[in-house]
């Protein structure tokens, strides 16, 4: 069985990973014109936070489920915080279906290919 | 007419998936259909056969994806269940002749190379979302889309030479083509056809997802012999003559006693299920529109062999990987771990593909397994360089296919000829899996293409056509 992050702990590594996504070029690059309100919902936990992607940049996590997103993230809240430390490759998580993305394929996609990018830019 | 030949409602020429398909929508209709086949066998591309070490190998198409459903349906209706492809472990990258290892979809040695993959890999899916599949040709951009090449795409928007070696080898392995050979906007529909370029070089959630108890032929082989006599092997195709109200079909037919004779086939329509540069080897008369002579002859196909070496047992797991390999270079691009799901042997298949297929045309069957078994070894050790034995199915010098794994669309085809593909001429009508719109290339596509080319005649001929796979 998996361990459970507390929102802390998921709060903390997202904060890490948002600096190192906004100071890296080619991620900002890809996000370009995407705008986009993304919810991440922990399927342990039950918790829901929300994001916002606006001028290339990735805004702060906010506690709770706010406005209508375009994309829904739902992974356990361990996995979530592994994949914000660079611990977990999200592409390997999303084909064995344990991330699941909703939203349009151009959503998906980008959102894919972002944490790809990011993963390898550890 | 005798043994010279018979009547029927329809002819189908080719009993690959295409034609198996269409044959078995029109019989469902009511129709008299007879079924015409160059080969010994059915399934055309996709042939699986047993090797003298025993090990079941798939020549041809092997694999089904998410979102093919029209072959998906196939296996439920016939009982054939799949397995999922082999993928636990580390994966090797061979790069600048040095073996490294990685997991997930991207090689990882040269992060900035590979981060610049993965972006170029975005932009031609965003790319790709814009082009509609059915009729690429009418995309606002399909002139200038269609006048490039991938290769010149990825030259100008691809910086890392890591990256655009990488962006070859994914186009090697689903084209069996150089990204120079390829109009941009025919590789574009052709992944949206599929959803994404990135989903046609999966494994897990991809094109490449699972394999088939038994091997992938098994299917046509068993709508085949649910067709009985209507599908005649050993009868290539020669010509085609359109006649007022009617179309006669001949081909050479082996008899009983080995003599080849004319067999004619008079029919109401004819359904042509065969790649496109086949089509080419057979004389119509009339002779076709001039833009369906065109696209024949530029639809050359890829150039791919599939090199499969068996082993007593799938060694390579025992050190954590999962027999599937990168290279920025050499013979074998990819190789995958193709055992079958017992593990009763090992099998490891490798692609080789595009300019190096047609460089190692003249090395032979006995030089292309020795290149592969070096490339093996480098990647998996020297036990890899030994196996039981190696088979290979180099398709470009199979007659009745002459390549793969599907038509390769240059620069100028789709703009030029591509409403072509699908227009029926009189009573002919066009099916095989180039005329997808919806993968493309893959066995699920030559399904549909089938059934849409068997609707076609159904309306035409004003029978009720049947819904599903």
């Amino acid at each position: 069985m998996s361990d459970v992050a507390t929102a802390e702990e998921l709060a903390e590594a997202y904060r890490d990973w948002r600096v190192r996504c906004n100071a890296n070029p080619r991620l900002a690059k890809m996000l370009r014109g995407w705008d986009r309100t993304v919810h991440l919902v922990t399927s342990d936990t039950g918790e829901g936070y929300t994001l916002s992607v606006a001028g290339s940049v990735l805004g702060e996590l906010r506690s709770g489920l706010v406005g209508a997103p375009d994309l829904v993230v739902t992974a356990t809240s361990e996995d979530f915080t592994d994949l914000f430390w660079g611990d977990l490759n999200p592409s390997e998580k999303y084909l064995n279906g344990e991330i699941v993305l909703a939203g349009s394929s151009e959503d998906v996609m980008r959102l894919d290919a972002m944490s790809m990018v990011a993963f390898l830019d550890q | 007419m005798g043994d010279g030949g018979r009547e029927a409602d329809v002819v189908v020429v080719g009993a690959g998936y295409a034609g198996l398909s269409a044959a078995r929508r029109l019989v469902d209709a009511g129709l008299d259909v007879v079924v015409l086949e160059a080969r010994g066998r059915v399934g055309g591309r996709v042939w699986s056969e047993t090797t003298q070490a025993g090990a079941l190998v798939d020549h041809g198409g092997q694999w089904i994806g998410p979102g093919q459903h029209h072959l998906q349906a196939w296996a439920d209706e016939l009982g054939v269940t799949t397995f999922p492809t082999f993928s636990d472990g580390a994966n090797v990258e061979i790069r600048d002749g040095r073996r490294h290892l990685f997991t997930g979809l991207v090689p990882t040695s040269d992060r900035e190379g590979s981060a610049d993959a993965v972006a170029a890999l975005l932009e031609l899916d965003l790319l790709a979302q814009e082009v509609p599949p059915e009729e690429p040709w009418t995309h606002p951009d399909a002139d200038a889309l269609d006048r490039r090449t991938l290769g010149e795409w990825v030259v100008s928007e691809v910086g890392s030479p890591a990256a655009r070696a990488m962006i070859t080898t994914a186009t090697l392995g689903v084209f069996g083509a150089e990204p120079c050979e390829l109009s941009l906007l025919y590789a574009l529909a052709y992944a949206h056809g599929g959803g994404s370029m990135s989903a046609l070089l999966r494994t897990a959630g991809g094109a490449q997802e699972r394999r088939f108890h038994g091997g992938a032929q098994q299917m046509a082989v068993r709508v085949a012999e649910a067709l009985g006599d209507r599908v005649v092997l050993d009868a290539p195709v020669s010509s085609v003559r359109l006649e007022p109200g009617r179309v006669s079909v001949t081909a050479d037919r082996t008899t009983p006693d080995g003599h080849r004779r004319p067999w004619r086939v008079d029919a109401a329509r004819v359904v042509v299920a065969i790649p496109p540069a086949t089509q080419g080897r057979i004389a119509f008369d009339p002779p076709l529109p001039g833009r369906r002579e065109q696209l024949v002859q530029r639809s050359p196909m890829g150039s791919v062999t599939k090199v499969h070496a068996v082993y007593e047992r799938p060694f390579w797991r025992d050190e954590g990987l999962s027999g599937q390999v990168v290279a920025d270079a050499g013979a074998l691009r990819l190789v995958f771990d193709d055992s079958p799901d017992d593990a009763s042997h090992g099998v490891l298949m490798g692609f080789l593909a595009g300019h190096e297929d047609r460089i190692l045309d003249g090395s032979g069957s006995a030089g292309r397994a020795a290149i592969a078994l070096a490339e093996l070894a480098a990647a998996f050790g020297p036990t890899a360089g030994s196996p039981l034995e190696v088979v290979e199915q180099h398709w470009s010098a199979e007659p009745f296919t002459r390549g793969g794994p599907v038509a390769c669309l240059g620069p100028g085809v789709l703009t030029g000829c591509g409403p072509a593909l699908r227009e029926p001429v009189g009573p002919v009508h066009w099916a095989g899996t180039e005329t997808a719109a919806a993968w493309s290339g893959y066995i699920d596509g030559a399904i549909s293409s089938g059934l849409r080319a068997a609707d076609e005649i159904t309306a035409a001929l004003g029978r009720p056509a049947r819904q599903g796979a």
